[in-house]
């Protein structure tokens, strides 16, 4: 255990620092704000606010997109609660009970309660990271080519069956997004794939270009066309601190909730997106009186806030010990580390250890400014809430602009964007999901490469993926994951735990 | 697709996975013309065009699933695409391209907001004018001078 304790001291050291510890609140705070913006979720906060990174060195700009990436959970936590509107899927099932407690008055109890929660969780998930990152990066290194690309099949696979909505279509995305990534001059032979002549595009297209485009734009452009019903609470915010009564209600919540985002997060397919919804399905069945929930149960907010939290933190380990993100938020982390010439994976544990346990060490102290900066906040939040749409849009508009042009100081990667806005539009209209798309297209070239290695180092014979056992371990719980799910009973329970 | 007009329905006729389904087939015909002249194989390595074209092919197959689930009874209809929305604020993203190298940030930031505000059919033009100067001084402040981000602030007259 010394080690464990040596390195938590380390990243300290590094998190610190005055300018870290400035740029941990800067994240934060900006997250926080542009997070509890309604409509504007933690994808696109993070793609409208990556520019801010691009300036710093490599540790600070991780430290402050950290910040910013916290900092809009919380934000769509405060909006979920006092308007109502989930800024993601995992605010959903805040909603049901915090809007509920906000109308009878109680909004500053589901507000500080979920703050708690949030902190607790985070400090616990924090542990679990630094606990298990050694481990789990000497078993990353393990890993030959072949493995990396069963792994990316059983993650890519498990992040179609976690998410909502029809799973032929979030495979259709999958496998579209890594076409997509294919676009561009082949790394081993040189040929030209997918330009169509075009030789602006030779490098391929970059991923924050099209972030960006299919949820930052395609958003903006479903949000103009169904004006939403913005329901700001306007009963009082009441006392902040929960009663002690309310205190006792939700510690074992917030313990099974924080239990449950840790593990599921841990998945290398999005399983932190589950955890709000387990959590809220547990508490109900638990609970002594289940028509409680749905009417202001403070169970209710308490759990999926802790289960979110965990969730979305654990969700790192897979990103820092393996370099595979498990959602839409770690893809753009990727594309930021890309940015400093970081290449996510064992090597950043192995390599560049300040960097790993600063970063670490920052997450929790992220998560402390957020419990203190945030409740005194309150006030601002709410006034936030109020700014209308058509104020906010154009704003994020120029925003965006402004980041995409500043990433290769191109006019094209801008034009692109907005090509990238079309195509996400139309895939909202014709019902396909982005995430799986954005997943897809970063996850493309890795999977691509890794595939080459492995047949490189078999000489062309498929059946190395028979003799690495893992790989094919792997490969065997991809394909038993996709029979489950294409069952019909699990296809209706799917359903019901998305829409209980 | 309908017209933007208030008396316009609110779906068209035809069912909307059959329309995706027709989307995926398209792009995988298009993905493999785009890759007809590269090798799937190279000697006894994987060639440029192996995954492309499988994934390819598997996206027409999903695509062809997709249509014929669509064509079954009681499917929901594709909802109406409104032209209002993607043409200014997709527009304003074009612009800003067309405008930021040869006249700087002083004029395409400006240019974004108003233009994109229109996407709004509720936006007011004073509050708009207003608003774009404002947010586009506050980002070049940002930007430009605090970021010190290398982007054009008006080259016509400053020479950057």
């Amino acid at each position: 255990m010394p080690e464990f304790f040596d390195n938590i001291a380390l990243g300290f050291s590094v998190a610190l620092g005055m300018k870290n510890l400035s740029l941990c609140f800067l994240g934060c705070l900006i997250g926080t704000l542009i997070g509890v913006l309604p409509g504007v979720g933690p994808v696109a906060t993070i793609s409208m606010l990556l520019p801010l990174t691009y300036g710093g060195d490599p540790i600070g700009s991780l430290i402050m997109l950290a910040g910013i990436y916290y900092g809009a959970q919380y934000g769509g936590s405060t909006t979920a609660i006092l308007v109502n509107i989930p800024g993601e899927a995992t605010s959903v099932v805040t909603t049901l009970d915090g809007h509920q407690m906000a109308k009878q008055g109680r909004a500053g109890a589901a507000l500080g309660m979920a703050a708690i929660a949030s902190f607790f969780a985070g400090t616990v998930a924090t542990l679990v990271i630094a606990g298990l990152a050694v481990p789990l990066t000497k078993f990353a290194l393990l890993f030959k080519p072949a493995d990396y690309f069963a792994l990316m099949v059983l993650g890519l696979m498990l992040a179609v069956v976690l998410a909502r909505g029809s799973i032929i279509k979030a495979i259709a995305m999958i496998l579209l997004g890594v076409l997509m990534s294919t676009i561009g001059r082949d790394l081993v032979t040189g040929d030209e794939r997918l330009t169509f002549g075009w030789n602006e595009i030779d490098d391929g297209i970059d991923f924050a270009v099209v972030a960006m485009g299919v949820f930052g734009f395609a958003e903006i452009l479903r949000n103009l066309e169904s004006p939403e019903a913005r329901d700001v609470v306007r009963q009082r915010i009441g006392r902040l601190l929960p009663t002690a009564r309310e205190f006792a209600q939700s510690i074992m919540p917030i313990v099974r909730g924080t239990g449950l985002g840790a593990f599921l997060g841990l998945l290398p397919g999005n399983g932190a997106v589950l955890a709000p919804f387990a959590s809220y399905s547990i508490e109900k069945k638990l609970a002594d009186d289940p028509s409680r929930f749905g009417r202001g149960a403070i169970e209710g907010v308490a759990g999926p806030e802790a289960a979110n939290n965990a969730g979305a933190q654990t969700a790192f380990i897979p990103l820092l010990t393996l370099g595979i993100p498990p959602n839409a938020v770690m893809a753009l982390m990727i594309g930021a580390m890309t940015i400093h010439n970081l290449v996510p994976g064992p090597e950043i544990l192995t390599k560049q250890p300040k960097l790993f346990w600063g970063m670490i060490a920052s997450m929790w102290l992220g998560n402390l400014m957020l419990l203190v900066i945030n409740l005194p906040l309150v006030g601002l939040w709410v006034r936030l809430l109020k700014v209308p749409y058509r104020l906010m849009f154009p704003a994020i508009v120029l925003f965006c602009c402004i980041g995409i042009y500043s990433i290769g100081n191109n006019p094209l990667d801008v034009f692109l964007t907005a090509v990238f806005g079309l195509v996400g539009y139309i895939l909202i209209k014709l019902d396909f999901e982005a995430a799986p798309l954005l997943l897809g297209f970063v996850l493309g070239r890795l999977l691509e490469e890794k595939l080459r290695q492995a047949m490189a180092i078999s000489q062309g014979s498929v059946w190395t993926f028979w003799d690495h056992k893992i790989a094919f371990g792997m490969l065997t719980m991809t394909g038993l994951i996709l029979i489950i799910a294409a069952l019909p009973g699990t296809r209706q329970r799917r359903e019901t735990t998305f829409s209980d | 697709m309908a017209t933007d007009g208030p008396d316009a329905p609110r779906t068209a006729r035809i069912p909307r996975d059959v329309v995706a389904g027709m989307v995926l087939l398209l792009i995988a015909i298009g993905a493999w013309f785009g890759l007809r002249d590269l090798p799937a194989f190279d000697k006894s390595a994987i060639g440029p065009g192996l995954l492309p074209k499988t994934v390819a092919t598997l996206i027409g197959a999903l695509g062809l699933m997709i249509l014929a689930l669509g064509l079954g009874a009681g499917r929901e209809r594709l909802e109406r695409f409104s032209f209002r929305g993607p043409l200014f604020v997709l527009g304003a993203v074009g612009l800003f391209a067309v405008t930021i190298r040869p006249l700087g940030l002083v004029v395409a930031g400006p240019l974004a907001v108003a233009f994109s505000a229109f996407g709004d059919r509720n936006s007011r033009p004073f509050e708009v004018v207003v608003f774009a100067i404002v947010l586009s001084a506050l980002c070049i402040l940002l930007f430009k001078y605090i970021l010190r981000l290398p982007i054009p602030l008006a080259p016509f007259y400053l020479g950057y």
